[in-house]
């Protein structure tokens, strides 16, 4: 289970943020994100020797301010909920990431590496791989050559 | 007994946290991401003090956020509970300088 996930599902509940300078925030979660900015109502603010407190109706904070956030207890058990039926729903994803093959045999690789595909995803499904057939291995010397050579062929054929 | 790099063979384990700011924290890693947010369940927190044993401050449900997390260990719970926590006297650790 991501923390991200938990903090979502908390949206409505009460909670404490303590952040990195000592101050404690409790009030209610209105609205997070993926940086951990969270967006709360009702809130009191309390110094960090715990002797002064601030009332506001609102209050967002940055999420890279955070130390820790204090969640309800009861709140876990609504996340596993939710990832099951998110995970029922979900199609697997299949094939991505192969990258472009190349065709013609001769020539080193292209400029630039167009087609080398950097998704990592779709575990063990092909992936990277260099396609194709034949072809030096040699990087940046062959490339300009190669393709002015395979111009060449296709000016031939047509 | 936990295997290979990574959070992944504590989930569900006791675990051992020191926070940046030099506390111990312990609970059951429910989970983490890349970050190192972790959410810790049936947390505790253990105070150490010269003076006294050490007290456990029940934290319940906590989401630590990665940057301040110092250590994450897992905890031998064969071991822990053979510990007398309140015969136990330690100096509380000092937090991170950055």
């Amino acid at each position: 289970m991501l923390p991200l996930s938990l903090l979502k599902t908390a949206q409505g509940h009460p909670m404490l943020v303590e952040l990195k300078n000592g101050e404690t925030y409790n009030g209610h979660l209105v609205n997070c994100d993926t940086w951990m900015n969270i967006h709360l109502r009702e809130v009191i603010c309390t110094s960090k020797d715990g002797d002064r407190f601030w009332r506001m109706p609102e209050c967002y904070i940055r999420g890279n301010t955070i130390k820790y956030l204090r969640v309800p207890d009861e709140v876990i058990d609504k996340v596993q909920e939710e990832t099951k039926s998110r995970a029922d729903r979900k199609p697997p994803v299949l094939g991505r990431g192969r990258g472009r093959g190349r065709e013609d045999g001769p020539g080193g690789r292209q400029p630039k590496g167009a087609g080398r595909g950097f998704e990592d995803g779709a575990k063990g499904a092909g992936g990277r791989g260099r396609g194709g057939s034949g072809g030096k291995t040699s990087g940046s010397r062959g490339g300009g050559r190669g393709r002015v050579k395979c111009q060449a062929k296709e000016l031939q054929i047509c | 007994m936990s295997t290979g790099p990574g959070l992944e063979s504590l989930v569900d384990q006791t675990i051992s946290v020191i926070t940046n700011d030099g506390r111990n924290i312990v609970g059951v890693l429910k989970g983490f991401d890349q970050a190192t947010n972790i959410i810790l369940d049936e947390s505790h927190e253990r105070v150490y003090s010269t003076k006294e044993g050490v007290q456990q401050l029940v934290l319940g449900l906590y989401i630590i956020r990665g940057d301040n997390i110092s250590v994450v260990g897992e905890l031998d719970e064969e071991l822990d509970s053979a510990l007398d926590l309140s015969n136990l006297r330690a100096h509380p650790l000092k937090p991170v300088i950055h």
